[in-house]
């Protein structure tokens, strides 16, 4: 029996949105814009609190499966779309709504003024509200309903000012990638409802432990593939730090809590499908492992700072992949969330510095030394930066050091790679740490403007954000976490006996504990990285416009040349489109179409000279027709 | 000299003549006074077949006819005189508007 207290969270947890949504759409918008906030952050609120009440719930080791409707009813087939809140739902559930809530009151402060001011809210909240609506989805056709709500909703936003033709091309891009990581999953769901009749997430399961059919693969393919393009890996990620052409607020929300988490979570959902799979975790692993340390790479090179956030957040994602990949999902689970605290503070922050320079984005060009003029935005970048890089006893220090175990026990390339990254993360944040915020360059200059520390409905929210992610590594919220992931994948019949570490434990899951080898291999990669980063800028603070211009700034800005290979492929697919289009259409198919109706119509024509329209001759005619069929009566 | 030869001479002749009437003359009642002597034809031979075959079925036919014929004589004459009113005479000749 479902207590009541959890009934109306369900309810709020839809209807909050869905009324603040309308009610901003048809009276807010129209009456008075400038307060469309108003009643969207007021259903940010209650969406907190459900979550909060959802998060107890199922902490106490519930599960909750809902019906609500089956559609497409058709004899024993329907989709039966409901909610399951279980552990991984509720437990990143928790940190979206949060983080989300606290985004959303970042941007009715970045957004006053802004001419869409009510369109960007509404469009903002419905991102928000298909997030939650992907995790709570029942049923794998419900998943990719949201899946494709969260796509249309990144586009709105990353377009959001659409007089910009970077923004637009951002757009397209951003859409036109995930269209193609969709396809995947389509073909994917599509393969469930021939292979189990059912797309529902319990069913697929069970039938999975009962007996994995040759589809297996073909699904949970489509599902990764899927995964990596929601979630930035390559061979998709290219999307991403395009994406940075929305509003600042959107990267937060959209790099920190509502889209590319939604990647890792289908993976998180899936492993039951995945696992089966062999080698495909591997894949996983890997691919996420070589787009980490290749996206670290990256973002130790790029000017524009939500750029290098960007191509961090990529690198996240592979690290959190890579736990994906070696079957810790509560690893994955847990650093989702400590990043989803610290890069949504250091965006707001990159928002910060944005807004004091008037501008949509800003330039380390234009930069540095900005910790006089903006200390608090520094002292809250510092802290999510401290927890990036993962030094002791800041939450990323525990979330990411889990990961670099797993790497570390699964051996081989992986445990090097792993340190790797370990080295690049520290390297490129305290890089643009420096030079951002630190040392006076004579190759940087601020062509006149004076910026200034935004005022305190700015700097709350980050401060909330940087205080979580400082925090997050106490032990009770680890523990925590990987309590919820074992729980809620209990109700899983194969899990337990196919997972690996979390989920073969018999009793209870213990606090996964620290590794001291590889925390101290991380630590002083960590502090090697930032020591590099800290000479190549402050000592040597001229490096970063010295190496630019030759060969290096063509591999970095080409991302090792992959970014040519998409372009040639973009080229191949739009040629084709204008080939398909233009030559196969309309000069030969069209072609051939009107060239035989030209000949009905010179037929008809021929053929209507000799109707004159006297009633005689058609009597004529009558009579020979009715001649030939007496004719054949007779015979 | 055998009844039913003279009725199958009598009625040809008068179903032929009445088909003649009705292809080769333009006037519109010239045309529909062959379609009734065409009709008139085909009642006497039914009525002689009737008697021949012992076949009361083929007096119900055409006892049909006649009723059909008589509706078709008022629809006809009713067109014809649509026509006759619309100032173009009574002649099939100028009812061209199906002219290709």
């Amino acid at each position: 029996m479902t207590p009541p207290e959890v009934m109306l969270a369900v309810k709020v947890l839809f209807g909050a949105p869905v009324a603040a949504i309308l009610f901003g759409f048809f009276v807010m918008r129209r009456v008075k814009p400038e307060w469309t906030h108003l009643p969207i952050l007021a259903s940010c609120a209650a969406v907190t609190a459900a979550a909060a009440c959802l998060a107890a719930y199922t902490t106490a080791k519930h599960c909750l499966e809902l019906p609500v409707w089956t559609w497409a009813v058709a004899g024993d087939w329907g989709v039966a779309f409901g909610l399951r809140i279980d552990g991984p739902s509720s437990a990143i559930l928790a940190m979206v709504a949060f983080v989300g809530s606290l985004i959303h009151v970042y941007a009715a402060a970045y957004m006053k003024g802004d001419k869409g001011f009510a369109r960007f809210f509404l469009v903002f909240h419905l991102f928000f509200l298909a997030m939650i609506g992907l995790l709570t989805a029942n049923d794998y056709l419900q998943l990719y309903l949201f899946w494709e709500l969260v796509g249309v909703s990144s586009y709105l936003l990353i377009g959001f000012w659409y007089h910009k033709e970077s923004a637009r091309k951002a757009a397209l891009k951003a859409f036109m990638t995930n269209r193609i990581g969709d396809l995947g999953f389509l073909i994917a769901v599509l393969m469930m409802i021939y292979a189990y009749r059912s797309t529902r997430l319990q069913t697929v399961y069970e039938f999975m432990a009962a007996k994995p059919s040759i589809y297996t693969s073909i699904i949970a393919l489509g599902l990764v593939w899927a995964a990596f393009a929601k979630s930035a890996q390559w061979p998709l990620y290219y999307w991403l730090p395009d994406a940075m052409e929305g509003p600042t607020p959107t990267s937060a929300l959209m790099h920190a809590a509502t889209m590319v988490t939604a990647g890792v979570f289908l993976l998180i959902r899936s492993w039951p499908i995945i696992s089966a799979v062999d080698g495909l975790p591997q894949l996983i692993a890997w691919t996420g492992a070589l787009t980490s340390l290749g996206a670290a790479i990256i973002a130790g090179t790029k000017k524009d700072i939500k750029r290098i956030l960007a191509y961090s957040t990529v690198s996240h994602l592979g690290l959190m992949m890579l736990a994906v990949g070696l079957g810790e999902l509560g690893t994955a689970a847990y650093h989702l969330i400590v990043h989803g605290f610290f890069k949504a503070a250091l965006f707001l922050c990159a928002g910060n510095i944005a807004h004091a320079f008037h501008q949509s984005t800003a330039n380390v060009d234009e930069t540095g030394g900005l910790r006089r003029e903006m200390p608090f935005t520094y002292g809250c970048f510092l802290a999510a930066a401290l927890s990036l890089a993962g030094a002791p006893l800041f939450a990323g220090f525990f979330s990411k050091d889990a990961i670099l175990d797993a790497a570390w026990h699964h051996g081989g390339g992986l445990r090097v790679i792993g340190m790797l990254i370990a080295f690049g993360s520290a390297f490129y944040i305290f890089r643009m740490l420096f030079l951002v915020f630190h040392g006076d360059r004579k190759e940087q200059s601020r062509g006149g403007r004076h910026p200034h520390e935004a005022g305190p409905e700015f700097v709350l929210p980050i401060f909330a954000l940087s205080f979580g992610a400082v925090v997050l590594g106490h032990g009770s919220i680890r523990e925590w976490v990987s309590n919820l992931m074992t729980y809620g994948m209990r109700g899983v019949p194969m899990v337990l006996i196919r997972l690996k570490p979390y989920f073969d434990l018999p009793g209870e899951p213990a606090l996964p504990a620290l590794n001291w080898t590889v925390s101290a291999f991380g630590t002083v990669l960590a502090l090697l990285g930032a020591g590099a980063a800290y000479y190549l800028t402050m000592v040597d603070s001229g490096w970063d416009w010295r190496w630019r211009g030759g060969f290096a700034e063509a591999v970095f800005e080409s991302d090792f040349g992959y970014k040519i290979i998409v372009g040639w492929g973009a080229r191949a697919v739009s040629w084709t489109a204008r080939f398909t289009g233009r030559v196969l259409d309309k000069n030969w198919w069209d072609g051939l179409l009107e060239s035989s109706s030209d000949v009905l119509r010179e037929a008809g024509n021929a053929l209507a000279s000799s109707a004159q329209g006297r009633v005689n001759d058609y009597l004529w005619w009558m009579l020979a027709g009715s001649a030939v069929l007496l004719g054949r009566v007779l015979r | 000299m055998n009844l039913t030869a003279v009725v199958w001479a009598t009625t040809g002749s008068l179903f032929a003549i009445g088909l003649a009437v009705v292809t080769f003359r333009r006037q519109l009642l010239a045309m529909l006074l062959g379609l009734e002597l065409m009709l008139a034809a085909v009642n006497v031979a039914l009525v002689h077949h009737a008697g021949l075959f012992d076949d009361a079925e083929a007096l119900a036919v055409v006892a049909l006819v006649i009723a059909v014929a008589a509706a078709e004589a008022v629809v006809g004459l009713a067109l014809i005189l649509r026509v006759r009113r619309s100032g173009r005479g009574a002649d099939a000749s100028v009812l061209t508007e199906l002219r290709g």
